[in-house]
């Protein structure tokens, strides 16, 4: 068995090298299509990195009465420790908020020196887990947050979620629709390089048959070259992906923030490499299958 | 060893190829299948290797009627018959060894088998010193005698032969008939397509002639008279 593989290898390799420029422009052609669906899936990611940023960074802000008796403070601390959606939280004093304030007006700290008492609120700072982030659990936390005894007021920035929460929705379901529309023409275009590539040995694959090879037998060999085609053009196009995100893209300042390229931080994650080198291996497999079949009515 | 029984093969609405061929040759005969351009000699050899199949009839190969034969069985029938093409089907791009190489690996020989049986039929084509030339580069008479190596690869058992000599001059054509002789003396079943009449008449075979599908006449020795379908040929 391995040393049938073996030889199925040695033989696509070798038809591989044979094919020459017509081998290697077809694994141009699948690379160019890959590195199209690698620039998409690179957005993708850095959209996702970027929501999953500002989510582990949101919190929301439960301001406290001024006149909230020791016995309500401690029962609105349990009932926040005890909140599913609360993924930690920290308290900040009044003195806490002034001096914050007084630094963020640093240079104009005599704007405070009429106020006379601590204006400021006592607050609880919460981290929200990632499941109840959506504007809908928000807007029912903020709720059941100002109902509760010594809570003065809630603040988290309820429009900049909803943008945020509207914006990603937008993106997935274009994510979706471009990812499948790129995947799809890709797959068209490598299927027919590869079948282009075995109609151009239409002769072997008669004389194959007219010997006594059986179907498999024949499939066998350009299945594993459409494998090692769709494969090697999928890994190429990571070649060049990577090499623009490490070298070129800094050059030329894209290093936006979504696109981090500091020591090629932020490239593709190894699962989606792998997926994309499968998928070019799948689509080399599906591309030669359909074009040899065609030769195959015996 | 090749039977068959009122064949006919239609192509379209009622383009007939073959009509009501009766045809038996027997293990180890060497058979000519005479007739002009378009009588249906090469369907009827398509036939036997099943790139076609019948309308109607029954052909029997080998003891293996092809006609109920199941599409997977194919593969193996062929590799009991050795094929000569008049256009060679010769990989342009390999070498002669590799060409006949690629039936051994078809047959599931090794490499060792594989050499040995190329050296052996390159020998016997007289072209051992051109093992590693590619075919474009070689005579048609040399090329036609490669596309018998390669047909001689499996050992078949029934050697088809379209055309053989189709591309060749008159002494080429003489060395390839020579060489099925030789291939017909060691038990192998030829069958021989060909337009050349005078080829059939000096080979002496049984000759079996078609004109426009059909069976007209039949010969056995070489000095027995020309019908009025073969005169019309020559």
């Amino acid at each position: 068995m391995i040393e049938k593989l073996k030889h199925l290898l040695a033989h696509a390799l070798i038809n591989l090298v044979r094919a020459g420029w017509g081998g290697l422009a077809s694994i141009a052609s699948i690379a160019v299509s890959f590195v199209i669906i690698g620039i998409f899936l690179l957005l993708i990611q850095h959209f996702n990195a970027l929501v999953a940023e500002w989510k582990e960074q949101f919190q929301v802000s439960v301001f406290l009465d001024d006149q909230i008796t020791p016995l309500q403070f401690e029962m609105l601390r349990r009932r926040i420790e005890n909140e599913a959606a609360v993924k930690a939280f920290t308290l900040t004093t009044k003195e806490e908020a002034l001096a914050s304030f007084r630094r963020e007006l640093k240079g104009q700290e005599s704007l405070l020196e009429g106020l006379g008492d601590n204006p400021l609120p006592a607050s609880f700072q919460l981290k929200i887990r990632g499941g109840y982030q959506s504007p809908e659990a928000l807007k029912g936390l903020s709720a059941f947050l100002s109902r509760l005894e010594g809570v003065e007021d809630i603040q988290y920035g309820k429009e900049w979620v909803e943008r945020i929460s509207h914006a990603a929705r937008l993106i997935r379901l274009l994510g979706i629709i471009i990812g499948s529309v790129l995947t799809l023409g890709s797959a068209m275009i490598v299927s027919k390089i590869i079948q282009l590539a075995v109609y151009a040995r239409a002769q072997e694959i008669e004389i194959m048959r007219l010997v006594g090879a059986t179907k498999a037998y024949i499939r066998a060999p350009f299945l594993v070259e459409g494998v090692l085609q769709g494969s090697l053009g999928a890994g190429l196009a990571l070649g060049i992906l990577f090499a623009a995100y490490r070298f070129v893209a800094p050059t030329f300042n894209l290093a936006s923030p979504l696109f981090p390229t500091a020591a090629g931080q932020g490239f593709l994650e190894s699962s989606m490499m792998v997926g994309l080198v499968g998928g070019g291996a799948v689509i080399g497999a599906l591309g030669s299958s359909i074009a040899v079949s065609r030769f195959l009515k015996m | 060893m090749i039977q068959m029984f009122h064949v006919y093969k239609t192509f379209g609405k009622d383009l007939e190829a073959l009509v009501d061929v009766d045809l038996h040759i027997h293990k180890g005969e060497m058979v000519f299948l005479a007739g002009p351009n378009g009588a249906g000699k090469s369907t009827l050899l398509r036939l036997i290797f099943c790139d076609e199949l019948p309308t109607s009839g029954q052909i029997l190969v080998n003891g293996r009627n092809i006609v109920r034969m199941k599409p997977r069985a194919v593969p193996y029938l062929r590799r009991t018959l050795g094929i000569v093409f008049q256009d060679f089907k010769l990989l342009r791009d390999r070498t002669i060894e590799e060409n006949l190489a690629l039936v051994a690996s078809v047959a599931g020989m090794t490499t060792i088998q594989a050499q040995r049986k190329i050296a052996q039929l390159l020998k016997l084509v007289g072209l051992s010193h051109k093992a590693q030339m590619v075919p474009y580069k070689l005579s048609s008479g040399e090329q036609q005698r490669v596309t018998m190596a390669r047909a001689l690869m499996n050992d078949p058992l029934i050697l088809l032969a379209d055309e053989p000599t189709g591309n060749l001059d008159a002494e080429l054509a003489a060395d390839v008939i020579r060489l099925l002789f030789e291939i017909n003396a060691q038990g192998t079943t030829v069958l021989v397509a060909t337009h050349n009449l005078k080829l059939a008449e000096e080979a002496g075979c049984r000759t079996v002639f078609l004109k426009q599908g059909r069976i007209v006449e039949e010969w056995q020795r070489v000095n027995r008279p020309i019908g009025p379908a073969q005169q019309k040929m020559v």
